[in-house]
């Protein structure tokens, strides 16, 4: 006898398992019905298809201006927290050093901290030393927010990697930047691939934290924050949300069939080796 | 061991000092430096503001606890703070109890779709948190999309909306359960899918029933799973304020609310919301300190 489920609560728990996915996902649909429904209302009953308000949504410059503004503090602040995790990571995993306990706990408390704590701390900091907020301010607090979780990504992957070959790649005259360049980097590399990913996603969608350190340059959520106050700009709120959401859910997809895949791969090396 | 000794003491040694050349302060110092300058030395400097060290306001100030013996005897923060507690409580409780169910499906039930099943679960939480806050408040309002409808099929009478749906505690509550609900299942099957299936087929050589199983054995060994995914929700959410800010109004209103309005431009008071924020903070410390050493009581009672 299957001791884990009889056969009917594995029926019922499948159902109740539907159910939760269709919950999840009914929104998003909603979201998506009404981006192409040709009224200035998100109400029922529909009225008729319209690409209108992904045209207007287009040609609105500010909205547009964020999106890119986001892009830049996301892709800066993820290769910050990539380049400061992998410096941390590789001490966490490869050496040994007095009160690490004390210093992982502290590479990764700003896991927990409340944002909105954090946001007015960074807020104080700037303040009290009469730093102008800017962008920059805003990918200073997104890089300390995506560092743990690109430690959490990388220290896992660096312990799979067999020391043998970092130490073999020394054996054979490789300097410590050369072997990580040659041997380390690339065998760690779907791990700092997701890692960008996270804190790229991470810094995109933030919007707590820059609401207290952003500057006049608006980012994509403090934006849409600002246009939710108006209705007329709902309609085409909708249908940037559709975009993102539809792009951020292939994001996900790929990224995690491709490590998938890499993990295969390396899994086959290490059989090999 | 056998490899150092192939290799020969000298070689190793060779690489023991290899290793420590590139030393550890050197891989170490760029990030510990930028979470000292920016992370630390910012929660600090809220002490400072909370003490009145510091001051939005120019002018010689002296140290005093007066706003932290404001906050403790008004009791208007902490009567708030109790009420968002509350509201995490509930939120964090429901979302536990809807996702068990999912992961021990997935975990347990042998299915070969598991993973996919999961990632379908997980992914929603993997995009834009404000977005699918904002799906709600398109839904819920007097004019949106659940209200209409009703209308619209004659189930509701016409200029007599279901206003409670939007702009209430019960928003707020239902916007973060939402939210929160894909990722929590995600503690919970990894403690599962690690549970020794053995010990169930034991306990069913012992004439267990299924449930008497899950209780006895299932449920205890899983609760590390189950509280590490409670603490994932309840921590962020109890400082919550964007959730609350668009869907709760007035009655939907959080402690995370109240900090970020005495930061704002209407009437600044930076003395106590720095009390209120590191108030915040202290409780979430604590709670993950906490959460740590249940954690690795259960590492070890698990070996």
């Amino acid at each position: 006898m299957d001791m884990a489920l009889s056969k009917l609560s594995r029926r019922l728990l499948r159902g109740f398992l539907a159910l939760v996915i269709v919950f999840l996902y009914a929104p998003i649909l909603v979201l998506l019905v009404f981006s192409f429904n040709n009224s200035e209302l998100p109400a029922f009953p529909l009225s008729g298809f319209t690409l209108h308000w992904y045209h207007q949504f287009l040609t609105n410059a500010d909205l547009r201006a964020a999106l890119g503004t986001s892009a830049i503090v996301a892709a800066l602040s993820s290769i910050g927290a990539v380049v400061l995790g992998t410096f941390a990571s590789i001490a966490l995993a490869r050496r040994r050093f007095r009160a690490k306990a004390l210093v992982s706990a502290l590479l990764l408390s700003p896991l927990v901290i409340p944002l909105v704590v954090f946001g007015i701390a960074l807020l104080l900091l700037f303040h009290t030393l009469g730093i102008p907020r800017s962008i920059l301010t805003v990918v200073i607090g997104h890089v300390v927010i995506s560092l743990p979780y690109a430690i959490l990504v990388l220290v896992p992957r660096l312990e799979q990697v067999d020391v043998a070959l970092e130490d073999a790649a020394h054996d054979l005259g490789a300097g410590p930047f050369s072997t990580f360049r040659t041997v380390t980097l690339p065998l760690i590399l779907p791990a700092v691939v997701s890692a960008f990913l996270i804190a790229f996603t991470t810094s995109f969608d933030e919007y707590a934290v820059a609401s207290f350190v952003v500057g006049t340059r608006a980012t994509f959520p403090i934006y849409l924050y600002a246009a939710l106050r108006f209705p007329s700009q709902l309609p085409q709120v909708i249908a940037v949300a559709v975009v993102v959401l539809t792009v951020s859910l292939l994001v996900v997809l790929g990224a995690e069939l491709g490590r998938r895949r890499a993990e295969q791969r390396l899994g086959t090396l290490d059989v090999g080796g | 061991m056998a490899a150092e000794a192939g290799y020969g003491a000298s070689a190793g040694l060779r690489r023991r000092r290899w290793r420590a050349r590139l030393a550890t302060p050197g891989l170490l110092g760029l990030p510990l430096a930028w979470l000292a300058v920016f992370f630390v030395a910012p929660i600090c400097i809220v002490a400072a503001y909370s003490v009145d060290a510091f001051s939005l306001f120019p002018g010689p100030h002296p140290v005093t606890l007066s706003a932290w013996r404001d906050f403790v005897h008004s009791g208007v923060y902490l009567r708030l703070f109790w009420k968002s507690v509350q509201m995490s409580l509930i939120v964090s409780t429901v979302v536990v109890v809807v996702a068990y169910p999912l992961a021990y499906y997935l975990a347990l039930s042998g299915t070969k779709r598991k993973y996919v099943l999961l990632l379908v679960l997980i992914a929603p939480f993997l995009t834009s948190y404000l977005l699918r806050v904002l799906a709600w408040k398109v839904i819920l309002g007097d004019q949106g999309v659940v209200n209409t409808f009703l209308v619209w099929t004659g189930l509701q009478a016409p200029g007599h909306p279901i206003s409670a749906l939007l702009y209430s505690r019960f928003a707020v509550m239902l916007v973060l359960g939402y939210v929160w609900l894909p990722f929590v299942a995600l503690p919970i099957f990894v403690t599962l899918e690690n549970l020794d299936r053995q010990l169930l087929e034991a306990a069913g050589d012992l004439y267990a029933s299924r449930l008497q199983a899950f209780r006895r054995v299932t449920l205890p060994l899983s609760m590390p799973g189950v509280v590490a995914a409670f603490l994932f929700v309840f921590i962020p959410t109890v400082g919550e304020f964007i959730t609350p800010s668009l869907v709760g109004g007035t009655s939907g209103y959080m402690y995370g609310n109240q900090i970020v309005d005495l930061f704002g431009t209407g009437f600044p008071d930076w003395e106590t919301g720095s009390v209120l924020a590191l108030f915040l903070l202290g409780v979430v410390a604590a709670l993950t300190g906490v959460f740590a050493r249940f954690m690795r009581i259960g590492q070890t009672v698990g070996r």
